[in-house]
């Protein structure tokens, strides 16, 4: 079930707000591979972040699509 | 860490992705929500029946009216006139008919004694019935009178709340156009533009949540009707009454929107409903 975002009198399609919040998480992910150094151990590393942010995604939109709201 | 490992990581977080891009798409995709839901209700245009002056004006916008308060007079100067004048008419007719059928049967004693012809008779009863009509013809323009007069007072038809009252004391008011609307209370519902392609998991009786833009506790509800028709420009005919039809070539087209009512539940205490505002509405999944 998803929601509608309202910020300041304006309405956003909810995928228009999960989406950076997923890539914010992605980013996030990246960053800390870097600084463990896991990052050179991951096989494919493209193929990785990229399903990783529609992991990201897809948990975003369960937990902020108004599931949660009764 | 054995390559293979390395390997299985990864191809599981791309399975984890497919799995759960594939849930997204459903979620957005096949599940009967919308954000295109407008807040609407009953509107009742007050136009007055008859034109004149605005004399008197007893309410103000946005105020909450009762069925049959007085909303506002209009002059009844010309209409008590012809009232008074159809009256006159009626007493005038009535008279006339008396005297028509009183020499109708003072004929018919004259015929009895072989006094006058049959054709006279005849022509007396023919003249009486004619008042006659004439009379009830004077009766009903009287009515139609009284009517007008008492149409110069134009009460609430519903009670609800003032809309858009721009009409003030001694502004001229036509019969039959409106000068302002009334929302009726408590007939506020949702209307919920669906794609037509989510319209197969949508039925009556199937249970609604809605938020509205402005927040607060979701309201619930139950959809009530379907809509069974939209507009379509290819119906459109020119002046030879031929089709029009539109050319596309687009290779991305838009599913239509189907208007789906939705009856609100008893609101929740303090939630401001206003006509036209915006809701996402969610409709349960079985």
């Amino acid at each position: 079930m998803l929601q509608a975002v309202v910020l300041g009198g304006l309405e956003f399609s909810p995928l228009v707000v999960y989406c950076p919040i997923a890539f914010l998480m992605s980013a996030c992910t990246r960053f800390v591979l870097h600084r463990l150094d896991w990052h050179d151990r991951i096989w494919k590393v493209a193929w990785f972040e990229v399903s990783l942010f529609v992991c990201y995604l897809a948990l975003t939109v369960y937990l902020l699509g108004g599931r949660f709201s009764q | 860490m054995t390559k293979s490992i390395r390997m299985l990581i990864t191809l599981l977080v791309i399975v984890c992705a497919i799995l759960s891009g594939r849930w997204v798409w459903n979620d957005y995709m096949h599940s009967p929500w919308t954000r295109d839901g407008r807040v609407r209700a009953n509107i009742i245009t007050v136009a007055p029946d008859v034109s004149g002056w605005v004399t008197k004006l007893d309410i103000v916008n946005d105020q909450p009216v009762k069925k049959g308060d007085l909303l506002f007079s209009i002059d009844q100067k010309r209409y008590q006139a012809a009232l008074d004048q159809s009256k006159a008419n009626t007493e005038i007719a009535l008279y006339s008919w008396q005297l028509a059928k009183h020499k109708y049967e003072r004929r018919s004693e004259l015929s009895r004694q072989k006094a006058i012809s049959v054709e006279d008779l005849q022509s007396s009863r023919i003249s009486a019935e004619v008042d006659k009509a004439k009379y009830d013809l004077a009766k009903a323009e009287q009515e139609s009178a009284q009517i007008n007069l008492n149409r110069t007072q134009v009460y609430a038809p519903v009670s609800g709340y003032i809309i858009n009252l721009n009409l003030h004391q001694g502004n001229y008011v036509g019969q039959g156009k409106p000068v302002f609307a009334i929302v009726k209370s408590d007939s506020f519902y949702i209307t919920g533009y669906f794609e037509e392609t989510k319209i197969p998991l949508i039925h009556l009786n199937q249970k609604a949540k809605i938020t509205l833009l402005s927040g607060g506790k979701p309201l619930t509800g139950h959809v009530v009707s379907i809509g069974k028709a939209i507009a379509d420009t290819n119906t459109q005919s020119n002046g030879q009454l031929l089709p029009q039809i539109q050319q596309t070539f687009n290779w991305v087209r838009l599913s239509q929107r189907i208007p789906v009512d939705i009856k609100l539940d008893p609101l929740p205490k303090g939630v401001q409903l206003s006509a036209g505002m915006t809701a996402t509405i969610h409709l349960a999944q079985h």
